[in-house]
């Protein structure tokens, strides 16, 4: 993949978001959330977010429109994952600090610099 | 906590965390660029661009580091509680400072070539196959896109809308992004070397980060909340002499989910431990005037119906609940959110 795919990726993904955005923030978020119905001032806030993750925003405005979302799995927090993401943590620092301790970069400091152009011949 | 997304909790306490913030930051920037330069090894000349940027990189990287000691000293010393507090407002300056450093770096190395900055820095360094001079760009990168997702999605709206589970495990981001963040910075200034005070500082912070979150994770499987016993429709979740005035026992009930069963003026009620907002543990709350509040952000319920107080409108499921001689037996399967249940008075005569 070259640098000019991943940044046009980049650009469509955005593009989608924002229209995606555009469409939620103006005729579905108060179908789904009551609160939201008649507060406007907060939406401009949920654009950028909307813009990052919007196959989520779209997943979640699905599941709520068509009323299959489950209020159970609401209060059923992933704890356990907490201990996961403490040993990935400690394993990838502790691979950060052996790595960058165990392998330097060394400068060639012994050599003199040496002038390969006159002065002004660079331009 | 809001109504219709209009704070009400916007208090001088805020504010104030908010200002106190802000300062911080700034005396961090001015003691990085202007009273300690040498301690941080700027040996090698610089010119104020790349000062500068260092200056934003280290300020991002220790907010970070605050932020993640917060949670395993709050789970390991309860007198941390207080600094859940505003903790998003923290993780929304963390993301511009960062911000602040990438816009930097990428404004000074990655202009004035053949392409365009952005192709540049994808471009610049290939060498993936290799430790020394490895593209530790990468990883701010990743970094800076988690740490943008975090921040984008920190609003209450995002709560409600994903659920707290989802935007729980959204935000577990944060743990890849500050594993991004160390290698970032020791592939990067700790393999040049030139920066030994720095990276010993940096070292310190991530190991002091890594080890707290392994303490409480192995603290919260040594004395996590007990499992209820099986009964069929109904689990035993404790004796109710053991429930002390206005608190609450917790239990892990068969279906995965926590139980909260708490003692008022000699009644027993039983409520999801998962708070509404961020499902935060309510039954390390204490009941006051019915109301139990969250020991995390300080929303409250009413422990008999599970509704919060007008004009707030948060709800969490509640629990039949019987007595059984000394036990304590809840329904397993949840009354949907704000159901009222009578609460159940404890037998007479008992001390408690």
């Amino acid at each position: 993949m070259t640098a000019q795919g991943i940044l046009t990726g980049v650009e469509i993904w955005c593009w989608v978001g924002l229209a995606v955005g555009v469409l939620f923030l103006l005729f579905g978020i108060h179908r789904v959330d009551e609160d939201a119905d008649g507060a406007v001032a907060f939406r401009p806030l949920l654009i950028v977010g909307i813009v990052l993750i919007w196959p989520l925003v779209l997943w979640r405005w699905y599941v709520l429109a068509i009323g299959r979302d489950n209020w159970q799995a609401r209060h059923v927090p992933p704890r356990a994952v907490h201990m996961m993401a403490a040993v990935f943590l400690a394993a990838a620092v502790l691979a950060s600090v052996l790595l960058s301790t165990s392998l330097k970069q060394t400068w060639p400091d012994h050599i003199a610099p040496e002038q390969i152009s006159a002065a002004g011949d660079a331009a | 906590m809001s109504v219709k997304y209009i704070p009400v909790q916007w208090n001088k306490n805020k504010y104030l965390y908010d200002a106190g913030l802000i300062v911080c930051v700034v005396l961090f920037l001015s003691i990085y660029l202007y009273l300690a330069p040498d301690a941080l090894a700027h040996e090698r000349p610089i010119n104020p661009a790349i000062h500068n940027a260092r200056a934003f990189g280290a300020c991002a990287f220790t907010m970070m580091t605050f932020i993640l000691v917060i949670g395993p000293l709050a789970r390991l010393d309860t007198r941390f509680l207080p600094l859940l507090y505003n903790r998003r407002h923290f993780g929304v300056l963390t993301a511009l400072v960062a911000l602040t450093h990438a816009l930097t770096i990428l404004n000074w190395y990655f202009i004035g070539g053949p392409v365009g900055k952005y192709e540049a820095l994808l471009t610049s360094n290939l060498a993936y196959d290799r430790v020394i001079g490895f593209p530790f760009e990468s990883f701010g990168i990743f970094a800076l896109l988690c740490l943008g997702v975090l921040a984008a999605t920190s609003h209450d709206f995002w709560l409600k809308f994903l659920t707290p589970p989802v935007w729980k495990a959204l935000h577990y981001l944060i743990y890849p992004a500050y594993a991004a963040v160390v290698a970032h910075v020791m592939l990067g200034t700790g393999q040049d070397g030139h920066a030994p005070v720095f990276n010993a500082l940096v070292i310190g912070g991530a190991v002091t980060v890594a080890g707290l979150h392994m303490l409480a994770a192995l603290r919260d499987r040594g004395q996590g909340d007990p499992m209820a016993h099986d009964a069929g429709d109904w689990e035993g979740v404790c004796n109710w002499a053991d429930i002390e005035e206005g608190r609450a026992k917790i239990a892990r009930l068969s279906s995965g989910e926590r139980v909260a069963v708490f003692r008022h003026e000699g009644q027993l009620s039983a409520i999801s431990n998962a708070c509404a907002h961020q499902n935060g543990p309510l039954g390390e709350g204490r009941i006051i005037d019915c109301l139990v509040t969250c020991p995390w952000h300080g929303f409250q319920y009413d422990v008999r119906s599970g509704r919060s107080p007008a004009p707030f409108t948060e709800k969490v499921p509640t629990y039949d609940v019987r007595i059984e001689g000394a036990q304590v037996l809840v329904r397993t399967a949840p009354n949907p959110p704000g159901t009222p249940v009578d609460p159940v008075p404890v037998p007479q005569g008992s001390a408690g």
